[in-house]
């Protein structure tokens, strides 16, 4: 069983996991802004010695991070190959119609830089922060949109059930394939086709078991008490607290750094 | 086939915070033709153990041998030798897919590119082996069947691959009192007509008591009783301690030893106990006179 899913929280004690969901949201949100408002080497060598320093205190296994990054893969390559063909600049190599500059080969490497710095700090605001916490920091941050009336509270409760069921629904995930292998299904062949064939006797129940677990849980719900449109009061308050406050410092002055680096260069 | 495990240990997310073992030092040895069961508390590693059997997972420590070959090998001779192996999961109507019983079944042996004639014989035989009719069941819908006809269907479905090693994770598992007793029978009457090797996994110490000939139990992730099932299975202070159930026979057999009546415990099955009670009964009232 693969235990640490792309992107799924990775239950730790750690500084990281005890801030605030509101301020890690935030600041992440701040540092993904980063890499496009100051794109100069040295705010970015401080942008990444940070994100590397947040990573070694959230203590998250480092092969969760590599495997969360490795998600991304074909779409980085994809990046890559579109800017490093389409970026114009002085001709390196030219063959035929098309033409490779340096200019394209940093244009590429940069995308992939910029992308596996903000699926990094995403995945390290979800890896600390449980499903719980996300939707309880949704609910409170669009808590005034309820006032016009949206669902903010069922969305709320909608996404922590979606992300509570992704470990659940990728166990059975593994269940399936190793049933359906062992009963012939080509999950490995080396023909493209024929392996999404065999994938067909694996989404089928998949499915067919995700909506039968969709009404058990809608019913159980249901037997417990759960009714839709109403106010629900929260075992866990957010406060933010002393160490709250010195993250937002610490991330606004990094912040800020940046830019002033940005504007000395 | 003769199934080996050597030294055989298995470890989810090693080296990590949520690292859990879930077999150590595993050493069993599978012969043809043998009638074994595995039981066990839930968690002790009855499913990962049958998965490494049949090369599904891939050890952490030593190996799964199978007629001398490792299972999960990439090799072809290792996927020969794993394809002569049918297993069956929990639950295992949970993995149809098919529109028709008919493909259900059919599915193994048509990604094993049989010809069409061979397929549906085996189709026909394997409805019939689990006691289903093939002239009405075969172009119903799956899911349209009751949970018991299900559980069926996929049962036929692996044996239409025609295992010589059946393996099967829980096979009555939430199945009623006939239902339970019906399958056992369809599994074991498949058995004796074929031959092959049968490894059970249960919890349920009357199914293992009627299908296998000896028992695995196992606790925390090792093995710790491996013999006959009337020793294994009568063993209730042993059994009580792990949380597990002895027999319904060995349990009245044994509050009867426990009230001064000369009975042994190692009867099984409910016919055995009856005789064993009635000797012990003419006996006394042998004595009385």
């Amino acid at each position: 069983m693969n235990l640490f899913l792309p992107g799924m929280y990775v239950a730790a004690d750690s500084a990281i996991h005890r801030l605030d969901p509101r301020v890690k949201g935030a600041a992440a949100l701040l540092l993904m802004i980063l890499p496009f408002a100051a794109p100069e080497p040295a705010s970015q060598l401080l942008l990444v010695a940070f994100v590397a320093a947040v990573a070694a205190l959230s203590r998250v296994p480092l092969r969760a991070l590599i495997g969360t990054l490795r998600t991304v893969f074909w779409l980085g390559l994809f990046m890559f190959v579109f800017y490093f063909f389409t970026t114009p600049g002085r001709a390196w190599i030219v063959w035929g119609p098309v033409a490779l500059s340096w200019e394209g080969l940093l244009a590429g490497a940069t995308q992939i830089y910029r992308l596996c710095l903000l699926v990094s700090i995403s995945a390290l605001l979800s890896f600390t922060t449980s499903p719980a916490q996300v939707a309880h920091a949704l609910e409170v941050t669009l808590g005034p949109l309820g006032r016009l009336g949206l669902p903010v509270r069922e969305a709320a409760m909608v996404v922590t059930i979606a992300l509570r069921f992704v470990p659940t629904l990728n166990q059975e995930l593994e269940n399936l394939v190793r049933a359906q292998a062992a009963r012939g299904a080509d999950i490995r062949s080396p023909r493209p086709w024929r392996r999404v064939a065999a994938w067909v006797p694996v989404f089928v129940p998949l499915f067919v078991a995700a909506f039968r677990r969709a009404e058990e849980l809608a019913t159980a719900m249901e037997a417990r008490g759960f009714r839709g449109m109403q106010a629900r009061t929260h075992l866990y308050e957010l406060r933010i607290a002393r160490r709250d406050g010195v993250a937002a410092l610490v991330v606004l002055g990094l912040v800020a750094a940046a830019c002033a680096l940005q504007r000395l260069s | 086939m003769l199934i080996q495990a050597r030294n055989l240990g298995l470890t989810y997310a090693p080296r990590t915070p949520l690292e859990r073992v879930a077999l150590r030092e595993i050493h069993l040895d599978i012969h043809p033709g043998e009638r074994v069961g595995v039981l066990g508390p839930t968690g002790s590693g009855k499913s990962s153990l049958v998965q490494l059997l049949a090369g599904l997972l891939r050890p952490t420590t030593g190996a799964v041998w199978l007629d001398g070959v490792p299972a999960h090998a990439r090799s072809a001779q290792a996927a020969a030798r794993r394809s002569r192996i049918g297993l069956a999961f929990q639950y295992p109507e949970r993995q149809i897919f098919e529109q028709t019983v008919f493909r259900e079944v059919a599915f193994g042996p048509r990604q094993r590119r049989l010809d069409a004639a061979d397929v549906s014989r085996r189709v026909q035989w394997a409805l019939e082996s689990v006691g289903l009719d093939p002239d009405t069941v075969a172009e119903r819908v799956p899911f349209a069947l009751s949970g018991g006809e299900m559980r069926r269907v996929a049962l036929a479905g692996v044996l239409a691959l025609q295992p010589e090693v059946l393996i099967l994770d829980e096979p009555t598992a939430g199945l009623d009192c006939r239902g339970r007793e019906e399958l056992l029978g369809r599994i074991l009457d498949w058995q004796a007509r074929t031959g092959a090797t049968l490894v059970m996994v249960s919890h349920d110490p009357d199914s293992l008591a009627r299908a296998v000939r000896r028992v695995v139990v196992l606790a925390d992730g090792c093995v710790v009783a491996d013999g006959d099932a009337p020793q294994v299975l009568s063993d209730i202070v042993r059994l009580r301690a792990l949380g597990l159930d002895v027999p319904q026979p060995v349990a009245v057999l044994s509050a009867l030893r426990e009230a001064g009546w000369p009975v042994r415990v190692d009867r099984l099955l409910p016919e055995e106990a009856a005789d064993e009670i009635w000797a012990a009964h003419a006996c006394a009232a042998g004595a009385a006179r």
